[in-house]
């Protein structure tokens, strides 16, 4: 049967429903929002739909991508969606791409076939990219994304609004190796620590999850003090093959770290004068610590998953857990930390919570160590389908090109203090002229150790994680050296070598390149020595004036448009330990609307 | 499902939500039965939120039949459905979002139910019923102390009107701790405390909510605030145009119609005392068909709000939510 027209919704603009059939539209992820965006797509009348995502199917997204259900767990979420699609609409065409939208096959050619990209996105990597994508392709790009009640929209067009880059995301939240390995304070840094454990027993071997004690904390030394020796690592070397050497026994391992590591860090004084003093933990001494009732008897979801467990029990699922992932390490060469499998998991409870007791911080259920462990982020299906509802209304607007009657909406939790539970921007946010993505010529301050710092944590650290590059090529400017080259085996001798030694000092000029993101970033090289144990070992300042304005400018509100927001573009990268919200933007907020002046609203049609 | 333990299955698949609202309140969504008045575009968006959401039983009401045009704003029925009673063929698809649910359709037509079978629902929530009926289920579902919620879509346009009754609900508020300072003169940092809040809401009788020309009731306390969202009006005006066409407006009388609503409009405005340039008349244009995003966006938040009501948790939208066919800014009315 051929299509018919009545598809297409009637109480729109006439113009925009006469687009709808002809459109060529990218949807970036089928997850929460993806899957209900796909649905209003069909069933609004659009005709050729395409769909990117990497993921497959878990049984904790059956709550909310209704595209899916069980018997799919496991399966390509992008295949799947295209699938449960076409069971009701067999008219759409839509084709599905199971891959990474990073990969060197969807290049700006690819996007400039559409008339509109839609992310429905859960990660910060992937929308910074899509976002580079869709300005050098010039195509409109709607972004969304929700974190529990709340959600947002916002209308991303070259030259008419600001990028997805333009206004600094905060920081993701990391922790000082010393905290992690020697002074511990809150729950988060025991868990932290445990996920470290769990990689040194059986993932990947990575010298930043060291779990032994740290000498090199600066705290530890006494005054005029200066160690410099090679590794401030305890027993560094032979933590792994030690580990083997004893066929990780249990009760070895768990005397290692929670008495003999323990009793070491208590040899270092200084970091105790101010802080309660952990108590070293024996083996022996942990199975007497049991609860008051009988734990064996319950194993309701309450009991096991919401309750926390008394020492006895951490001890015995550690010593359960370490022989269980033994076995699945078989001949592997390591196993993948994932909050969704059982053993990891418990393992990581259990040495969070004994090390919690150790250092009198308080315990915490398997439950909410796995929200932090895993960064979960809540995600339900009446957000999404708000969020989605929005996206595809202004999908419409944008066939059009009516940019100016799509500013950002907001959705909120219902409080008793506001009325307002979708809250639209009053005009377009406009682009930072100091952007370093979206702006004529993108320039970016790079504060860095350049007789530290090599090549390669250059090129990962700052090109990669931070400033959001695939695969850049770096000219050093004025002497023409290439330093950094996207072809694999052509710059590789240049890994190792620190910055400096390649000429590249405070006061160079770095020329980067990423040609499939057709982004040209101009970076000057700050020389910078980060003197605080908590301070992060890179700086990214987009605008040096910045810095000075911030102070002047401190009360000054940025709702007007002539002048750049210039008080929030000073950033500060750590390193990233977590991973973006399941299907949240972490976008800062902008001013909203206030509620009390908002009554009379005029129709404009 | 007697017991009243969450399994391992259900705390695995509803873990997201659990994690924003709570083990308890999901224990309560479990113990929850649902009916639902009217499965069209908006209808099937609240069924699928509400199923996925994991409740207990869901009853499907609705004596419809498949249409060519319902098909297109309906992901849950499909070209095979045409011309079949619409509670029925909903089913198949339905179930599939949450086999554990328990899900009936019943195909009678809502104004023949007695008080007795409304009285074993937990909430009530209509669509596309006409006020007289919507305000007689509400006096049903009072002396039975069931919840009740009911919305519509009609083009770009959408509301919801809620009676909760005397709703108790607990609220997790966020306490911002003081900066504190540890003794060695560092800032500590400030552990923010989650507090739990317990409110009460008396929700008015719909009666005193909904009230039409011609039906000789007082709106003095409706009148009493001015700057009412004008979208209220609207509401009102198409409720009307319900009442007395029997039917929402329809593209294929569209002149007709819109000639129609303006006169509604007129009366309503004159009972409200407010002036007619308030609602342009070209909002009228808006109001045909049900746009299948808008009823994405109202069906979240109808779902959100019997959510809330069941589970008692969190601050619901006191009383009315009305979606601007426009700027698709969403807000709260409430009418007392």
């Amino acid at each position: 049967m051929a299509p018919t027209s009545s598809s297409v919704p009637y109480s729109i603009d006439p113009r925009a429903r006469e687009m709808i059939q002809g459109a060529k539209v990218l949807v970036v992820g089928a997850g929460g929002i993806g899957c209900e965006v796909l649905k209003n797509l069909a069933l609004s009348g659009f005709q050729d739909i395409e769909i990117i995502d990497l993921d497959t199917i878990d049984v904790s997204n059956l709550n909310r991508q209704f595209l899916f259900r069980k018997e799919h767990v496991g399966k390509p979420k992008a295949v799947v969606a295209r699938q449960s699609i076409l069971a009701n609409n067999p008219d759409v065409k839509i084709k599905a791409y199971h891959d990474s939208v990073l990969s060197s096959d969807y290049g700006v050619n690819f996007f400039k076939r559409f008339n509109l990209v839609l992310n429905a996105l859960d990660n910060r990597t992937a929308r910074n990219h899509v976002n580079r994508m869709c300005l050098a392709a010039d195509i409109p790009l709607i972004e969304s994304g929700t974190s529990g009640y709340s959600g947002q929209v916002e209308l991303i067009k070259k030259g008419v609004t600001q990028c997805y880059e333009c206004q600094p995301k905060p920081p993701q939240k990391t922790f000082p190796g010393c905290t992690i390995r020697n002074t511990p304070s809150e729950p988060v840094h025991c868990i932290v620590w445990a996920k470290h454990l769990f990689n040194q027993l059986f993932g990947e071997d990575d010298p930043d999850q060291d779990v032994s004690p740290d000498t090199e904390d600066p705290e530890a030394k006494s005054e005029g003090e200066n160690s410099l020796t090679e590794s401030g690592n305890v027993k560094r070397v032979s933590t792994r093959q030690w580990i083997q050497e004893i066929g990780y026994d249990a009760e070895k391992l768990f005397n290692k770290f929670f008495m003999d590591d323990i009793n070491y860090l208590l040899s270092m004084e200084n970091l105790w004068k101010k802080r309660t003093p952990p108590k070293p933990l024996s083996w022996d001494n942990a199975l007497q610590l049991v609860a008051e009732k009988n734990e064996e008897n319950e194993n309701t979801v309450r009991t096991r998953d919401m309750e926390v467990w008394s020492i006895a029990k951490c001890a015995q699922v550690f010593a359960n857990n370490v022989s269980i992932l033994r076995k699945e390490l078989g001949s592997k060469p390591f196993l993948v930390w994932d909050k969704d499998d059982q053993p990891a998991m418990d393992l990581v409870t259990a040495c969070a919570n004994i090390r919690a007791y150790i250092f009198s911080i308080p315990q915490t259920s398997k439950f909410q160590v796995k929200s932090i462990a895993g960064n979960i982020i809540p995600a339900i299906a009446t957000a999404n389908a708000m969020i989605a509802g929005l996206v595809v209304l202004y999908a419409f607007r944008l066939l059009i090109q009516e940019y100016e009657k799509c500013p950002s909406i907001y959705l909120r939790q219902k409080s008793i203090h506001s009325k307002f539970i979708l809250a639209p921007d009053r005009q377009l946010s406009k682009a930072n002229p100091a952007c370093y993505v979206c702006s004529e010529k993108p320039f970016v301050n790079v504060f860095v150790d350049v007789d530290k710092t090599t090549v390669k944590e250059f090129e990962n650290e700052v090109l990669k994680k931070h400033l959001n590059m695939v695969a850049p090529d770096v000219i050093l400017d004025g002497k023409g050296v290439m330093v950094i080259s996207s072809e694999e085996g052509e710059m590789e001798v240049n890994n190792d070598k620190t910055l400096a030694e390649l000429g590249i000092l405070d006061g160079s000029i770095l020329k980067c390149d990423d040609f499939l993101q057709n982004y040209e970033l101009t970076v000057a090289v700050n020389q910078h020595v980060a003197v605080d144990k908590d301070e992060p070992p890179f700086k990214i300042i987009a605008n040096l004036e910045d810095l000075k304005a911030k102070e002047i400018e401190n009360g000054k509100e940025n709702g007007d448009n002539k002048e750049p927001e210039s008080d929030e573009n000073d950033l500060m990268f750590v390193e990233e330990g977590f991973e973006d919200p399941q299907e949240g933007s972490s976008r800062k907020r902008r001013k909203l609307d206030s509620d009390s002046d908002d009554d009379i609203v005029e129709v404009q049609m | 499902m007697t017991d009243k333990q969450l399994s391992a299955q259900e705390a695995e698949l509803y873990d997201r939500q659990i994690r924003l609202w709570g083990i308890e309140s999901q224990e309560r969504l479990r113990a929850s039965n649902v009916l639902l008045i009217g499965v069209r575009g908006l209808g099937s968006e609240i069924a699928k939120n509400i199923l996925l959401s994991g409740i207990n039983s869901l009853i499907i009401l609705d004596d419809g039949i498949v249409t060519e045009e319902e098909q297109h704003v309906n992901f849950l029925i499909n070209r095979e459905s045409i011309g079949k009673k619409i509670a029925e063929e909903v089913l198949i698809k339905a179930q599939a979002l949450n086999p554990l649910v328990k899900l009936t359709a019943d195909t009678s037509d809502p104004s023949t139910k007695d008080a007795k079978f409304f009285e074993k629902f937990t909430i009530v929530v209509a669509t596309r019923i006409k006020v007289d009926l919507l305000l007689k289920i509400n006096r049903i579902c009072r002396s039975s102390n069931v919840k009740l919620i009911f919305g519509d879509v009609l083009g770009s346009f959408g509301y919801s009107v809620s009676d909760f009754l005397v709703h108790d609900y607990c609220e997790d508020q966020l306490k911002l701790a003081g900066k504190k300072r540890a003794y060695d003169g560092s800032a500590a940092k400030p552990e923010n405390e989650t507090v739990r809040v317990k409110s009460q809401i008396v929700f008015p009788e719909l009666n005193k909510v909904l009230i039409l020309p011609n039906t000789k009731q007082s709106v003095e306390h409706i009148k009493k605030v001015k700057r009412r969202n004008e979208y209220f009006f609207l509401m009102l005006i198409l409720l009307d145009f319900r009442n007395r066409q029997n039917r929402n407006p329809e593209v294929s009388h569209k002149e007709k119609d819109i000639a129609v609503l303006q006169n509604i409009k007129a009366e309503v405005l004159d009972l409200y005392g407010v002036d007619h340039n308030k609602l342009d008349d070209s909002i009228f244009e808006l109001v045909f068909g049900e746009v299948v995003p808008v009823c994405a966006v109202l069906g979240g938040v109808i779902a959100q709000e019997i959510i809330k009501g069941v589970s008692k948790k969190e601050v619901p939208l006191n009383n009315v939510f009305l979606f601007d066919p426009v700027r698709y800014c969403g807000k709260e009315e409430t009418i007392a």
